[in-house]
């Protein structure tokens, strides 16, 4: 098991260019979150959180500033290193669950671990493991078509961790799902970071989703705000 | 694993993927197809004599000659026999509707200059001893039932008798045709009668010759004889073009219409129609998997994996489509040829031209795969991801 991954912002800038304005959607945001907690990322539409997920999760760069995950400056990383980077230290869950339709539960999950290397049969072990973990040995061989909402989610969260990565970044994972589903999807991420310390930033608009986080991070016109310690964790969280 | 999800992609739409197989399996058939019988054309006119030229006025093969011609042209070193032939372009009084080829030639040297024809039915000497006789192709005889001995009356177009009753010409020998240089659909009589006809007043018509076949003799240069000839009318009064058969032929031909060019423009038009139908095929499957491309990338797989991935699509569908049109190539071979090899005796499937069809399928496949390829290989992973579907 890797050691919980820190995540430090330093100074990052993020613009955009539309019809000839420059819109800047991160200003020389400075940032410290702590390896093997589990932060929910708050804030009105437009703030820039998904933008911010993005640069963390290397899936953007920066136009100005340092963005260091366990020490490593991703900032300088060409698209290849960041491709091979992404593999190893990341897990994303989407808001649609973003699941190959053709593929099945557990050949979804199996997907990143084609980047690593490891053969066939410890990859099909290794996707069985995180399936488990989700609680869907069950549900290996369904495409995602046969499975409701909640089950997709959990499938997309087992592919997150097939790789065992140490940081997982969710943007707005209940998004699409009702209240009863969205909380076992929370309970199961609140897991993850307990259990097996993963470092957790997980964007939300709702107050309910993010009292399952340790600390909520409020992020407004592309300013951090403030961090909070979440005081109404539910008692289930049992910490 | 991308190869498995690949071909789950492929899948996924059944029907959309046969339909671009099966289209690509026409073409390569066509392509085949056109090929052979542009293959077949030349070769059948290849088929020509090489020891006989041809002798038509300079300006067209519509202007006659004159017939004064004829012993200039025999004293020519390298001659051994010339032979006239006259379009009649007259019209079978039982069959107005139809319409078969009519030539008067020179009796005494046609059956010697052409020995692809063969005597089926009568006598040579039956024809040559008799003014009015006429011998028939074969496939000719059987269409029209005729028998040997038989009188076939034939309305003048050109040529008119002047009582106004038709031309009546006397069956004295039906013939076959070894070679495609002579089908087995004409009939030929003596230039002799019509002339005589002409010359006495029993008949109204143009006082020439279409055009004259010479028979070279043996190890004669015939390129060399044939300018020769033509030197001969440089000053008139009518010029004349003297050719080899073959040529002559293909001249004939092209007088149709490029037949051969347009077979190719046919060919290449239905390989742009399937282009352009796979093209969008592809484009439309490089579109929907937009978002699938962009969770690959966040994921950790490179651009390269990833736009591969469509180009290896178009490919394996194009080439499922090859195959698939090879194999109809194969079934239909048999066939084709049976009911071809009698007018292009020269029309064959040939294997390079099948694999000339496939490599253009995966040609096809592959400009088809990399045009959506390269797309979501540029797009970054965020704006493939933000594609809505
Ligand atoms: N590719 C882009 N080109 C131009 N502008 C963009 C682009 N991506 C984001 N923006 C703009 O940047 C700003 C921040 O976008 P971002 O998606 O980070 O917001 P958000 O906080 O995630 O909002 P929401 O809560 O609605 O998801 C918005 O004003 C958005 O319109
Ligand atoms: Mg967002």
């Amino acid at each position: 098991m890797n050691q919980p991954a820190d995540i430090e912002i330093r100074h990052v800038t993020k613009c955009y260019s539309r019809g000839g304005q420059t819109l800047r959607v991160l200003d020389e945001l400075d940032m410290q979150m702590a390896g093997g907690t589990f932060y929910a990322l708050m804030g009105p539409s437009g703030s820039g959180k998904t933008t911010l997920l993005n640069l963390v999760g290397g899936l953007d760069t920066a136009d100005q500033g340092e963005v260091v995950i366990a020490g490593e400056n991703i900032a300088q990383l060409s698209s290849g290193q960041l491709a091979r980077w992404r593999a190893n230290n990341v897990g994303f869950v989407f808001q649609g669950f973003n699941l190959l339709p053709v593929l099945t539960a557990r050949e979804n999950v199996e997907l990143p671990l084609l980047l690593a290397p490891i053969n066939r049969r410890q990859r099909r072990a290794q996707a069985e493991r995180a399936l488990e973990l989700v609680g869907l040995s069950d549900r290996m061989n369904h495409k995602p078509s046969e499975l409701s909402g909640g089950q997709e989610q959990r499938v997309a969260i087992a592919r997150a961790i097939a790789t065992a990565p140490s940081v997982i970044l969710a943007d707005e994972p209940t998004g699409d799902l009702d209240r009863v589903t969205a909380d076992q999807v929370l309970e199961l991420l609140q897991l993850l970071n307990q259990q097996l310390k993963k470092t957790i930033l997980m964007v939300t608009h709702d107050p309910r989703a993010a009292s399952f986080a340790d600390k909520i991070v409020h992020l407004d016109k592309g300013k951090l705000g403030r961090i909070d310690d979440n005081p109404t964790r539910p008692a289930t969280a049992g910490r | 694993m991308p190869i498995k999800l690949m071909l789950r992609n492929v899948l996924a739409h059944p029907l959309r993927a046969l339909l671009t197989i099966g289209s690509v399996m026409v073409a390569v058939f066509l392509i085949t197809l056109l090929h052979a019988a542009v293959a077949g054309l030349d070769a059948t006119l290849q088929q020509a004599s090489a020891n006989r030229l041809l002798v038509q006025s300079a300006v067209s093969l519509f202007v006659d000659l004159p017939l004064s011609y004829q012993q200039k042209i025999a004293a020519v070193k390298g001659v051994e026999a010339i032979c006239k032939w006259q379009w009649f372009g007259g019209r079978y009084e039982q069959d107005k509707g139809g319409f078969f080829a009519q030539f008067g030639v020179d009796h005494d040297t046609f059956l010697l200059s052409y020995p692809e024809i063969e005597i089926a039915e009568g006598s040579a000497a039956g024809f040559t001893t008799e003014r009015t006789a006429c011998i028939v192709g074969c496939d000719l005889a059987a269409k029209y039932g005729w028998k040997l001995d038989q009188t076939v009356p034939i309305a003048g177009t050109i040529f008119q008798r002047t009582d106004g009753k038709p031309w009546e010409f006397v069956i004295r020998a039906i013939y076959r045709s070894s070679k495609t240089s002579i089908d087995q659909n004409t009939m030929y009589f003596h230039y002799d009668y019509l002339r005589e006809s002409l010359e006495t007043g029993g008949a109204r018509g143009p006082e020439g010759v279409g055009v004259y076949m010479l028979r070279v003799l043996p190890s004669t240069d015939t390129l060399q004889l044939a300018s020769a000839v033509d030197a001969l009318f440089e000053n008139g009064p009518q010029r004349v073009q003297t050719t080899t058969e073959a040529e002559f032929n293909r001249q004939f031909v092209s007088m149709l219409g490029d037949v051969p060019g347009l077979l190719k423009l046919i060919g290449s038009a239905v390989l742009f129609a399937i282009f352009f139908a796979v093209l969008n095929t592809m484009i439309m499957a490089g579109r929907e998997r937009t978002r699938d491309s962009g969770v690959l990338k966040a994921l950790g797989f490179g651009n390269l994996v990833v736009g591969g991935m469509l180009v290896f699509e178009g490919l394996l569908v194009c080439g499922l489509g090859a195959i698939a049109g090879a194999a109809v190539v194969k079934l239909l071979e048999a066939p084709f040829q049976a009911i071809l090899s009698a007018r292009l005796p020269g029309f064959a499937f040939s294997t390079q031209s099948l694999l000339l069809g496939c490599g253009l399928a995966m040609l096809i496949g592959l400009v088809s795969g990399i045009v959506p390829g390269l797309r979501v290989a540029r797009l970054t992973t965020v704006q493939a991801l933000r594609e809505v579907d």
